[in-house]
């Protein structure tokens, strides 16, 4: 056998290994419920609640933002994201937390928002009216 | 439908050089092709002249196609849907490229345009290889056209769509309303370019980094020829040429991005292992991995299927990337925005086509692939090239399989719906702490291999030597490790070994470079690269391992959270304008804001002190932010970076004051304020009470203000107020003194009477969180209302007086350009002003002169005011017979005592921003390295061009 065969499979090797670690980098969104019984840090997929009250007091504490998600399961949990309040955060499509459940709160350490694309509604193209 | 207005002209123009350049390319792929085919024979001349004037008439079919959409886009020819959707009537003209760019047809052409650039200086240099070569290009080409080619094909309701074409019209793609109207192209207006990237990173870097995409194509085609052909040695010697083109720029291209979200974004760092970020690297890794095999394979000749291999993977990975970025598969798992075509299909097919030439050539040619029959030597460099060479493709694997989860999610969830998608928990650690490892093996391979020769002829003899130099570079590299983590803070062994990796590297290049090469720099180009490999090594590592929040405030964060990953989140602190804060070793100041066009700059002070509170170092940072068209929203928080040779402090605004923030937010706050009514007299001081809450929420405080009335104008002046003519306009002057202090606020709220409408200017007292406006019930006590009032009717010819109200008054005469601000003069009007002089009680004189006037042939007028007096005045009509003419005369109710104001305390501060600065310690040295390095590709592309 030749050495680079022996490397090659040396390779393959730590490369099948580092694949089986890898699994557990990875997670599926968790639920609301999956998070309170699990205690860890998890990935919630949502959508924001806008009837409920979105609570952004820079003047308070700047890192805090206090929000509802609906999680994929339907139900409604308060959040508190560790974050100034983002932009547009009421125009996001979906929102990926990462977090923990601690007490009666989602603790959000990060965040990703999926916003719509481009709108094909007519009222976008249209110039505002003048009054 | 007859529209009006439409410019139909270029479109379909452009649908012409569309449909020229796909065929063109296709005829240029098929010519090209039997002229490889045929080579041996006469014909085969002729073949590739075919093949080369197709390739021209697609050339400039797409520079046609190019030139029109930007002949429409310059034009804002709305009535195209790509115009409508990426510009607008307000974009600056430097944007123009960018806005081309923005759209996924856009950058299909820009790829493409440099194809046929690549594609011409290849004609005119590859010789022999044109053939083979251009023939792939070309194939590549109709590919890529048929992206842009907007063909329905098939029957029934949902034919199948090739290619989304960039020349449609907006009426065609969008069904709507206004479309039933001849000049709808009067109501269109253009969405515009994002304005996160209105920004000149946009106009640089996707030109850059789609020539380094393109010229991926190069190698890529000589590798296939080389196949094709079976001349598996002598196709190497350009590829390698090209593949340092191509790696030296698309490198670039990725650094320019890296350089763009570090310098212009707010993500805080140049690399997020973002999946658009790890795709653009892989098929860079992959194209240094096919160099090193290419060098090996010339030099050695051994590892040339891998040269075959490593260029074919980077061009599909290329288009793999392309596939992954513009199908919308990443959805959520990427920051960057993606519109979808709906041509995933078509992508995939693309790719599909590629990898099966590909695969098609390498196992038909396998057998003939020449392989050195004795196994390369242990202590060679072509062995220990390789094994970087296969590093590198290791590290391509493990980014390229992570990056593809959403590709897996949808696989699996295509065949078991149940299957919930996999997302990676924590994306930067889950690559680093792979990724180290990539790096610790290069490091440590690029310096280590350079002290070896090439099919080592006498190792026992050479060893010495190598174990001398690679002994006393590693020796001084565990020293300098050790120094250097004094400066860098780094906790685990893991981060050592990097650095010592970095650091050998540097010492090994160094070494190779003085005692191996003694300086020539025609040899230089590999000690370049790698020396600056390590140097972006030790700055990846300084940046990253020791980038520090200075923005977070002690006072404000005291126990609110426990637990110290959530602390780590807290990184903004807030600003009150004018209060010094202490934030990590500095004083912070938000000092003020200025307002340019859209761009609001906020200058913030720092004061660098140290323990005694001396300060060592001051000075202002100006970041800003970008508001959107009408002010109703911000579009972009724009950063600002202090530079130091060591470090930067690069610092943004993470949030402002709701009523900053969105237009919307500061109605409803007005709305919702308590205002207390408060009549104030004049010259007397009116005391109030003001409840103040402190911080703990349970006690307040009462405090006590003044509020004086010191003057009433009728010429308001406010910052928010833009006169007009026809307003009538209420100022008042109030100073308000708290009890407690000896400062005290001289406030100017306005209100102005607009036809029907009254608006109200508030003033707002930051210090005291107290707002005051004007109540609208002033207009009436101050200006009356007309309909409330009194009108007398006097005749009078010119001259004569009467008297009104006690007021002696006189018609003195007629003004036929009428000087009066309510009325605006329209063509063909005919009209006078009555000048009438009006002594007050005081003896003191006043002019009014209201107009009356005839509009097609309607008799109008326009009143004037005299606000000292209270007294309206309107010219009615006039007798031509009698030379008499009527006015009108009133008087509002007898002068006011009091001004009635509204009073809010506890109005919220908009008098703050909320900011963040992070240092980056070192950062210069991952730009220095990483330039190094690429410049290190650039010098050997150009020793090679000198050596022709």
């Amino acid at each position: 056998m030749k050495k680079i065969h022996i490397v090659a499979i040396g390779m393959i090797a730590v490369a099948i290994f580092i694949l089986s670690r890898m699994a557990g980098d990875m997670s599926s969104y968790a639920t609301f419920d999956q998070a309170e019984v699990s205690g860890k840090k998890v990935k919630i997929a949502g959508e924001l609640v806008k009837e409920k009250e979105m609570v952004y007091k820079p003047e308070e504490d700047p890192n805090e933002f206090r929000f509802y998600l609906r999680d994929t399961d339907g139900k409604e949990h308060r959040v508190l994201l560790l974050r100034a309040k983002p932009q547009d955060f009421e125009l996001a499509e979906q929102i990926v937390l990462t977090g923990r459940m601690k007490g009666d709160e989602f603790v959000a350490t990060d965040y990703l928002t999926k916003c719509p694309s481009k709108y094909k509604d007519e009222e976008v193209f249209l110039k505002e009216k003048k009054s | 439908m007859e529209y009006i207005g439409e410019h139909l002209l270029p479109g379909k123009l452009g649908h012409l050089a569309i449909f020229l350049a796909f065929s063109a390319a296709f005829l240029s792929a098929l010519a090209y092709y039997f002229g490889t085919r045929r080579r041996d024979t006469p014909e085969a001349a002729n073949w590739k002249n075919i093949g080369r004037g197709a390739f021209l008439v697609h050339g400039l079919s797409v520079f046609s196609i190019i030139g029109i959409i930007f002949f429409l886009m310059i034009n804002r020819y709305y009535e195209y849907q790509y115009v409508q959707a990426h510009t607008s009537d307000d974009l600056a003209f430097r944007y123009i490229f960018s806005a081309f760019w923005e759209g996924q047809e856009g950058s299909f052409l820009l790829w493409m345009f440099w194809h046929v650039v690549l594609g011409v200086v290849l004609m005119r240099t590859a010789g022999k290889w044109e053939s083979p070569v251009m023939s792939t290009l070309s194939l590549v080409q109709v590919f890529l056209m048929s992206m842009i080619l907007g063909v329905y094909i098939g029957w029934g309701d949902d034919p199948a769509r090739i290619g989304s074409n960039p020349l449609m019209l907006l009426r065609n793609l969008v069904e709507a309303p206004i479309f039933n109207s001849a000049d709808y192209l009067n109501l269109v207006q253009g969405n515009g370019l994002n304005p996160l990237l209105q920004n000149y990173w946009m106009t640089i870097h996707p030109p850059t980094l789609f020539l380094g995409f393109a010229s991926t194509v190069v190698p890529f085609c000589f590798a296939v020829a080389g196949l094709w052909l079976r001349d598996h040695r002598d196709w190497m010697k350009p590829a390698l040429k090209w593949a340092l083109f191509s790696g030296a720029i698309l490198g670039l291209g990725i650094l320019m991005g890296g350089a763009w979200a570090y310098e212009a974004l707010t993500f805080g760092g140049y690399w997020a292992w973002d999946p658009v970020e790890n795709m653009s690297l892989v098929p860079w890794l992959m194209m240094v991995a096919g160099i090193h095999a290419n060098l090996v394979g010339r030099n050695s000749g051994y590892s040339i299927k891998s040269a075959y291999i490593f260029y074919i993977l980077s061009f599909l990975l290329v288009l793999y990337s392309t596939f992954l970025t513009r199908s919308g598969i990443l959805g959520e798992t990427s920051v960057h925005a993606f519109t979808e075509m709906g041509l995933e299909w078509q992508l995939i097919i693309f790719m599909a086509a590629f990898l099966g030439i590909s695969i098609y050539l390498l196992i038909s040619r396998n057998k003939g692939i020449p392989v050195p029959e004795k196994e390369e030597a242990t202590a060679s460099r072509e062995f220990w090239m390789f094994i970087g060479a296969l590093v590198l493709l290791f590290s391509s694997v493990l980014i390229s399989g992570s990056t593809s989860l959403p590709v897996f999610n949808k696989i699996v969830t295509f065949f078991n719906p149940d299957f919930k998608p996999m997302v990676i928990t924590d994306q930067v650690p889950h690559y680093n702490k792979y990724q180290l490892w990539i790096g610790v093996l290069i490091g440590l391979l690029s310096g280590a291999a350079q002290f070896m020769r090439y099919r080592e002829p006498n190792w026992p003899k050479y060893n010495r030597k190598f174990l001398l130099h690679a002994g006393l570079s590693l020796g001084l590299s565990v020293a300098l490790t050790a120094l250097s983590l004094l400066w860098i803070q780094a906790k685990a062994w893991q981060y050592w070994l990097l650095l010592l990796a970095g650091w050998f590297a540097i010492i090994s290049n160094l070494d190779f470079l003085i005692t191996f090469i003694r300086g020539k720099i025609k040899l230089a180009a590999s000690a370049f690269s790698h020396l600056g490999f390590g140097v972006m090594l030790i700055g990846i590592l300084a940046s990253g391992l020791n980038k520090q929040y200075i923005s977070s405030n002690p006072f404000l964060m005291d126990g609110i959270i426990e637990g110290a990953e959530e602390d780590a989140a807290k990184k903004n602190i807030m600003l009150f304008k004018g209060v010094p804060m202490p934030m990590s070793g500095y004083q912070v100041t938000y000092v003020g804001d200025t307002i340019e066009g859209f761009t609001r700059t906020y200058t913030v002070n720092l004061k660098k002190q140290d323990a005694d509170g001396k300060v060592s170092e001051e000075f202002n940072l100006h970041p800003n932010i970008l508001y959107d068209k009408g002010f109703t929203k911000i579009a972009a928080y724009n950063p600002y970076t202090k530079r130091y040779v060591n470090k930067d402090i690069f610092t943004h605004i993470t949030g402002l004051p709701e009523v900053e923030m969105d237009a919307e937010a500061r109605k409803n706050r007005e709305k919702n304020l308590n205002y207390k009514p408060v009549d104030l007299y004049p010259g007397a001081g009116f005391e109030m009470l003001d409840t103040v809450n402190l911080r703990d929420r349970d006690t307040f405080d009462l405090r006590r203000v003044t509020l004086t009335l010191e003057g009433v104008n009728f010429h308001p002046v406010h910052p928010e107020y833009d006169p007009k003519p026809g307003d009538i306009g209420l100022g008042a002057r109030i100073r308000v003194t708290p009890a407690a202090g000896d400062t005290s606020y001289v406030v100017a709220p306005a209100l102005v009477l607009r036809g029907q409408l009254a608006y109200t200017y508030p003033a707002q007292i930051n210090e005291l969180s107290m707002r005051i406006k004007l109540d609208e019930s002033a207009i009436d006590r101050y200006i009356g209302i007309e309909g409330n009032l009194d009108f007398k009717e006097f005749r009078l010819k010119q001259g004569e007086s009467a008297e009104f109200n006690g007021m002696p008054f006189r018609f003195a005469g007629v003004d036929r350009k009428p000087q009066n601000p309510g009325y605006v003069k329209e063509e063909n009007d005919i009209a006078v002003g009555g000048l009438l002089e009006v002594t007050g009680p005081e003896g003191k004189r006043y002019l009014a002169q209201p107009v009356y006037y005839i509009r097609g042939a309607q008799p109008m007028n326009i009143r004037d005011y005299i606000p000292e007096l209270g007294l309206y005045a309107r010219f009615v009509s006039i007798d031509p017979a009698t030379e008499t003419m009527t006015f009108m005369l009133a008087q509002r109710e007898a002068g006011p005592e009091a001004l009635p104001v509204d009073v809010a305390t506890n109005s919220f501060r908009s008098d703050f921003i909320v900011f963040q600065a992070i240092i980056f310690p070192g950062i210069n040295l991952f730009w220095i390295g990483s330039l190094l390095m690429l410049s290190g590709l650039g010098l050997g592309l150009v020793n090679r061009l000198k050596n022709r």
